[in-house]
């Protein structure tokens, strides 16, 4: 008895070294045992590569990255030195296959956005694939070659929640019944038809946000969206309708072409396009007419008539051609529309074009106004060339801003730096305790 | 006179503290406008009326210890705060994690239980910074994980899911691997029916992975040929093997780790007797380098019934692959280090230098 008690000891202490280490690891091996969704959460913080190269740790870590809710396939998750954009195709794909056939449960968000990819056709597999899950968000850049075509699974995503598209063609089927959840859509550099377009606007019901960025293939931009919060646009178009956008708060727009003089039409209607402008945004708080987008504005303008008012905006930002007479014009009916206004920007655009002698229209027109921008504290004027249409307008402003604190100036070059200073000094203001910074450029 | 009086009497001490009741059945008193940061706690005040006495206190979860508990309320009472700057925070937060891997892991959970979404982002955050770029023997390291997959696991091809002839031949090479290796086993098993200690130093171990050849010699030169031989085999298996052009096994590719796991395989007492101690998933892809120089077989070593035709022509297309995936690396080699049949440890011949031999 004792002996054996005696050997069992011995045996116990020969075979200690080998056993305690392990069981020591496993006391302290406290995030092995952390539970699934806190894991994902930290995986999911990691760059692919390194989440999966987890499965090798041990054997509790061996299926644990692939519950991770999201997949983004960037930059980062592949080592290629080589230039060979066939190595790099095959690499990519064989890697995105392979997660994609290991992984298990939901995906949330599928990003692929690697600068070597180009459009191929493995990509309508993945998105295939994706739009049999309850998936919510798909971004896809691509960033070289061709437009990218999407496949016909991509419009079926019926739970998708925020779509990001670059540099991809859109042609929904005729099946296509709207993306009933998103709420968020960003399309750039994309080609799309007119009707396609008009359809899949209009049958998002959910959408919040819109950016709409380089866009081909449509010329009317017919947004009929009742829960829109956020647009923002840049590109070509002709005209820009909004239907049901009661909502809209943010709202940013750039013409990238100047409509007059590149011979587009001039809408054939009478209304003055600010006007239906301002009263198809009635809610609007911060809004940026940029590039020639103010061109656009002041066609049908009726000097004399007030828009419709916008009194939630507080931040205007406009791009402006000063010396063209109707912008001015245009500008000047804008700042009427909103009483409420806080803050202003006025960003020169220089051109030469412009109707000299419609200078005294706008003085009129601007003398006749007898209303105040009471709550206007900020304008920044910037790229001006100290021009007399610049001035006038910067004087007008100083004498319809009671509570003006502060006005920065900040000119093209100093050419006529001195003169311009010298002006702006001799301007009344409304406001007694604005000051007016002059910036050099 | 019991709590509830108490509270009638002095009425801010009922608004201002909370009853909170932790995993060890201990109760505490805490400032309600910093208990009820935690939504799990504001919850159960507002839905429950929960931990307005002494008797009544509410239950938190399992996994929020006291010492837990006094970290998250350090937390939740410095952010609840108005008035701190951005900055501010941030360093803060930085300071707050500072702390060993095993409590940044409770932390991380007990903040999860009581739903306190912006700690569990900043823990979560501090340990995925702990793996990020590490190799496989370093997070193991950090969070005392157990090396427990068998090399053979770590062998384990991933799904082939391309039809590639290449790739057949790769597979079916790795498949008399793993036989090769489930023999060695039998035998180590009934040849000395005892678990081995490795008790070879770190060191030695380390001379063989970078310095090669003037660490322990071979014994018996008669053997060495034939050993030699045999190693070239396994060295070819083993290349061939991790030549498998899987994305997984892409993504683990990491030139840093390749070293690193082949510490791993070898500082690892239980696996040292199997011959691909030297192999770990992770360095797969960094090993894809040895396959070029290692493609040619003895006839003897594999007898399939390939004629010597065919078998010219497959090791082609394998060297050509090999050379194909090497590309996406500089030109590396790894020596692999085997065990013999005595276990002893010897280097194997590898050239080192990535050339072709054909």
């Amino acid at each position: 008895m004792n002996e054996h008690g005696y050997w069992k000891a011995a045996n116990m202490n020969h075979r200690g070294p080998l056993k305690i280490p392990s069981s020591k690891g496993m006391e302290h091996d406290v995030i092995s045992n952390l539970p699934g969704h806190i894991m994902d959460k930290i995986l999911s913080k990691l760059p692919i590569r390194e989440a999966v190269r987890t499965s090798i740790l041990s054997r509790k870590w061996r299926y644990k990255w692939i519950t991770l809710p999201e997949l983004v396939f960037d930059n980062h998750c592949t080592l290629v030195s080589s230039q060979d954009q066939i190595v790099i195709k095959n690499k990519l794909v064989s890697i995105i296959d392979h997660v994609l056939l290991l992984h298990i449960g939901p995906i949330h968000r599928f990003k692929l956005s690697h600068r070597d990819l180009l459009a191929v056709s493995d990509i309508d597999r993945w998105v295939l694939y994706l739009s049999r899950s309850m998936f919510k968000e798909l971004i896809l850049e691509i960033w070289k070659g061709q437009r990218y075509k999407l496949p016909s699974s991509l419009y079926s995503m019926q739970h998708l929640v925020h779509l990001e598209l670059f540099n991809c063609f859109l042609n929904p089927p005729s099946t296509f019944s709207g993306f009933r959840c998103l709420k968020s859509l960003d399309l750039q550099h994309i080609t799309m038809d007119q009707e396609g377009f008009e359809n899949m606007i209009a049958s998002c019901p959910q959408l919040e946000r819109l950016t709409l960025m380089n866009f081909d293939g449509f010329s009317l931009l017919k947004v009929n969206a009742p829960k829109l919060q956020f647009f923002d646009t840049g590109g070509i178009f002709e005209d820009v309708l909004f239907l049901n956008t009661e909502k809209l708060a943010i709202a940013s727009i750039g013409l990238y072409v100047n409509v007059v003089s590149d011979g587009y039409p001039i809408n054939g209607s009478y209304t003055s396009n600010l006007a239906r402008f301002c009263s198809s945004l009635p809610h609007v708080e911060r809004l940026e007419v940029q590039n020639y987008f103010l061109k656009y504005l002041a066609i049908g303008n009726i000097s004399g008539r007030i828009p419709s008012l916008c009194p939630d905006l507080c931040y205007l930002s406009i791009r402006i051609n000063f010396i063209d007479s109707d912008e001015n014009l245009a500008a000047l009916n804008l700042l009427r529309s909103c009483p409420n206004l806080q803050e202003l920007e006025l960003l020169a655009r220089p051109e030469d074009q412009g109707d000299i002698t419609a200078v005294a229209i706008f003085f009129e027109e601007a003398n006749q106004w007898d209303g105040r921008l009471t709550f206007l504290r900020h304008i920044k004027v910037s790229g001006i060339s100290s021009a007399a249409q610049e001035l006038d307008f910067i004087n007008f402003l100083l004498s319809v801003t009671p509570s003006l604190e502060r006005m920065t100036v900040k000119p093209a070059s100093l050419d006529r730096g001195w003169e311009l200073v010298k002006e702006l000094l001799r301007f009344r203001r409304a406001s007694v305790q604005a000051e007016v910074v002059f910036l050099d450029p | 006179m019991s709590e509830a009086d108490m509270a009638v009497i002095n009425p801010e001490n009922m608004k201002s503290y909370i009853w909170l009741k932790t995993s060890d059945d201990s109760i505490q008193q805490v400032e309600q406008e910093i208990a009820m940061f935690c939504p799990m706690i504001c919850q159960e005040v507002i839905t429950k009326g929960m931990g307005s006495s002494k008797t009544y206190p509410i239950a938190l979860p399992q996994r929020v210890t006291p010492a837990m508990l006094s970290l998250i309320l350090d937390y939740c009472r410095f952010h609840q705060a108005p008035g701190r700057s951005n900055k501010e925070r941030k360093y803060f937060d930085e300071k707050f994690i500072r702390m060993g891997t095993k409590r940044l892991c409770e932390l991380t959970s007990a903040a999860d239980s009581l739903q306190l979404k912006p700690l569990v982002d900043l823990t979560s955050r501090a340990l995925a910074r702990m793996i990020e770029g590490k190799t496989p023997e370093e997070i193991r390291d950090i969070f005392h994980l157990p090396d427990d997959l068998t090399e053979e696991e770590k062998l384990e091809p991933l799904k082939n899911i391309t039809d590639d002839p290449r790739i057949r031949l790769l597979n079916r090479l790795y498949a008399r691997k793993r036989k090769e290796l489930k023999q060695k086993d039998k035998q180590t098993n009934v040849g000395t029916g005892e678990e081995r200690v490795d008790d070879r130093s770190v060191d030695e171990l380390l001379s063989f992975i970078n310095g090669g050849n003037q660490g322990v010699k071979a014994s018996k030169s008669k053997k060495k040929n034939k050993r030699k031989k045999d190693h070239q085999k396994i060295g070819s298996l083993n290349g061939v093997t991790k030549g498998i052009p899987n994305g997984v096994h892409s993504l683990c590719s990491d030139a840093a780790s390749g070293k690193q796991s082949l510490l791993c395989g070898l500082t690892n007492n239980d696996r040292s007797n199997l011959p691909s101690s030297s192999i770990g998933l992770s360095s797969i892809c960094t090993d894809i380098d040895i396959l070029a120089p290692k493609t040619e077989f003895d006839d003897g070593d594999i007898d399939d019934g390939i004629d010597p035709e065919m078998k010219e022509k497959i090791d082609r297309e394998v060297a050509d692959f090999a050379r194909r995936l090497n590309s996406d690396w500089p030109e590396r080699m790894q020596e692999i280090l085997c065990l013999d049949p005595d276990r002893r440890v010897m280097p194997v011949a590898a050239d080192g230098n990535g050339i072709m031999r054909k």
